[in-house]
């Protein structure tokens, strides 16, 4: 079955439910087996933020859930370029090592998707 | 592929953050909220004219008609549902929520 899904993350965590949400949903599509690649735009790149600690908010940690999904095949993980650029950050700020492309590979990351998942 | 914009442009930076992704000739759809970005005369209005540069603009005729927009930055093609339908059978989507 060729059915390739692109979660496209542009939220940051905390703040909202749509990290979380996403992680949950990778999580659930992973187990299908399915061609999943990730790719973070805009604030979505402070998921990835090494220090992470939410404990005084009484939540769990997201950034450091996000090497864990080499273990269940999701090795696909992408990063925008500006967005790390503009936020002040370089790629080794990031809880892991990830492709950093650029808007015309975001374009055709997403362009190669059967179905884009919003977050 | 369809990009699709749901936020106000002026309290959201989903316009420009699309603007800056989105391949020369890709469509872009307003609706919800983001039909705000129609507006002669907005602040946002700039960005729009340098998306319609680049790309087919459309608005959802709902939305504005909710919203009480009468008048669309000249370019901007206004649609109804069944347009809707249409760009929808014609391209995947990347709804930049």
């Amino acid at each position: 079955m060729s059915n390739k899904v692109v979660v496209l993350m542009r939220k940051a965590p905390y703040g909202s439910v749509y990290t979380a949400e996403a992680f949950r949903s990778i999580m659930g599509i992973a187990v299908f087996e399915l061609d999943i690649s990730v790719l973070f735009v805009d604030d979505g790149v402070y998921a990835l933020v090494k220090g992470q600690n939410p404990a005084k908010l009484e939540m769990k940690p997201l950034g450091e859930a996000f090497p864990m999904l080499a273990d269940v095949q999701v090795q696909e993980l992408y990063v925008h370029d500006e967005s790390l650029a503009e936020r002040g950050l370089r790629p080794e700020d990031l809880v892991m090592e990830v492709k950093v492309v650029s808007s015309t590979q975001v374009a055709q990351i997403l362009e190669g998707a059967d179905k884009v998942l919003p977050f | 592929m369809l990009y699709m914009i749901n936020k106000s442009p002026l309290s959201a930076s989903n316009l420009s953050s699309v603007l800056r992704i989105a391949p020369q000739g890709a469509p872009i759809l307003l609706y919800e909220d983001g039909v705000y970005a129609a507006i002669p005369g907005a602040r946002s209005e700039a960005l729009v004219r340098e998306a319609l540069a680049h790309h087919p603009l459309y608005a959802l005729d709902a939305d504005l008609e909710a919203r009480g927009i009468g008048q669309v930055i000249e370019g901007i093609q206004v649609i109804g549902y069944e347009g809707f339908v249409e760009l929808v059978e014609q391209h995947n989507v990347v709804p930049w929520l």
